[in-house]
């Protein structure tokens, strides 16, 4: 009988004990998600706004620094938002030793599209 | 809508039961087959058909659906009074736990119909036709309708459900201003049957490590019992991704819960509290 099967009830629901964490993401989870409705509300009207303007007309907008502002801070909130959502949903089903690489990966993921996005919208406000 | 109650119905109820095939994903060894129809009593006026969960731990069978009918003009009002009847006139074998019969024990809850809820306090009248009897959820089985609760009282003793004081003892009780006692109403009429974490999908997942409604509820009424001196101690403990945070407010709880508490607003307060002491 391997040591696992021998530990007492007691001693498997303590496990490990409590990881003393997860006020923090949980926090940043509800914050961002509100902070996501009146940025996603913006960005949706103003797409729509501007859906027949030409390219010059839309380089424009972009450049205002009231935009680049708002953009950035969308890209961070959505990105941060959708690392915390895809975490709990890892956590939740995936039960393998899958669940630390995807955790990476998924993290890694997040943030490679936020730098993306964000070294785009800089470009675009500062550049050329 | 929010659900605050057991007693409070869906406005839209979508399906039934989560599509998927009977079976799904259940190991070979459980696969639930066709069991015995038990013929109906002889001269009975009003019958009705009871398919009944069985699992004998000392034969190699899978588990099995019995067929019995009751007769309900022989018989009490009640889900109880029915598996008794059946105890007593068709298959002493039929296995279940009862004790007050009067919905304060908690030892009764079962899987009726789809639900999980005390056999004790549900009507036989308000069952579907055939009714379906299932243990609990998600629980090792012992036999037929007697689930195994280990790992669950465990989660229980793990969050020390008793009052944890420095002040040495008083001469006599340790006083509470009635105001302090109201805010243990909804907390201490659990009678920890586990028909909530039975039908807790985080608790399915990952019942190692989630405590689960009825244990969190538990630790949310010795956190808000005015006595206690350990709070700070017992927030510590609970302040973990698995353990209080897989829970998802999906509120399966307190729909279920036949007291009619409401576990999903006792962790959303353990939430609560746990952001007040940050700051
Ligand atoms: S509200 Fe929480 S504890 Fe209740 S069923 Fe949902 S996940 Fe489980
Ligand atoms: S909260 Fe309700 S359903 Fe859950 S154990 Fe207590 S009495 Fe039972
Ligand atoms: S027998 Fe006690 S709660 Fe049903």
């Amino acid at each position: 009988m391997t040591r696992t099967q021998m530990r007492s009830a007691l001693g498997k629901a303590v496990g490990l004990g409590s990881a003393r964490d997860g006020v923090e993401n949980w926090l940043l989870e509800r914050v961002s998600a509100v902070a996501l409705i009146p940025l996603t509300l913006w960005f949706t009207v103003s797409t729509v706004m501007h859906a027949g303007d030409d390219y010059a007309t839309v380089m424009a907008w972009l450049r205002r620094p009231v935009t680049t502002t708002l953009m950035a801070l969308l890209l961070m909130a959505l990105f941060h938002h959708t690392a915390l959502g895809l975490q709990v949903i890892i956590e939740d089903y995936v039960h393998s030793r899958m669940k630390v690489l995807l955790l990476v990966g998924m993290r890694l993921g997040c943030l490679a599209m936020a730098v993306t996005g964000l070294v785009a919208t800089l470009k675009i406000a500062f550049g050329a | 809508m929010i659900i605050q109650r057991s007693d409070e119905v869906p406005d839209i109820t979508l399906l039934k039961r989560f599509p998927v095939p009977r079976n799904f994903g259940v190991s070979a060894g459980s696969r639930i087959g066709k069991g015995r129809t038990w013929p109906a009593p002889g001269g009975a006026a009003r019958i009705r058909r009871f398919d009944v969960y069985r699992y004998d731990p000392d034969s190699d069978g899978n588990p099995r659906i019995d067929t019995f009918h009751v007769d309900l003009d022989d018989c009490g009002p009640m889900v109880l009074d029915a598996l008794i009847w059946i105890k007593n006139r068709i298959d002493p074998s039929l296995t279940f736990r009862r004790s007050c019969r009067e919905g304060v024990c908690g030892s009764c809850a079962m899987n009726i119909d789809g639900t999980n809820w005390l056999a004790c306090t549900r009507f036989i009248s308000d069952l579907a036709t055939p009714a379906t009897i299932y243990p609990l959820a998600n629980m090792s089985i012992i036999k037929d309708l007697v689930a195994d609760l280990t790992h669950l009282f465990a989660q229980h003793r793990l969050v020390e459900p008793w009052l944890r004081s420095r002040t040495s003892a008083p001469e006599r009780e340790r006083l509470q201003s009635p105001d302090e006692r109201h805010r243990l109403d909804g907390l201490y009429e659990c009678i920890m049957c586990f028909c909530c974490t039975s039908g807790c999908p985080s608790h399915w997942w990952n019942g190692d490590r989630f405590l689960g409604p009825a244990v969190l509820l538990q630790a949310n009424r010795w956190l808000t019992d005015s006595r206690d001196e350990a709070t700070g101690e017992r927030l510590d403990d609970l302040e973990d991704p698995f353990r209080l945070y897989r829970c998802h407010t999906i509120l399966n709880c307190t729909r279920t819960c036949p007291k009619g508490l409401n576990p999903g607003k006792a962790i959303a307060d353990i939430k609560k509290m746990l952001i007040e002491r940050r700051g």
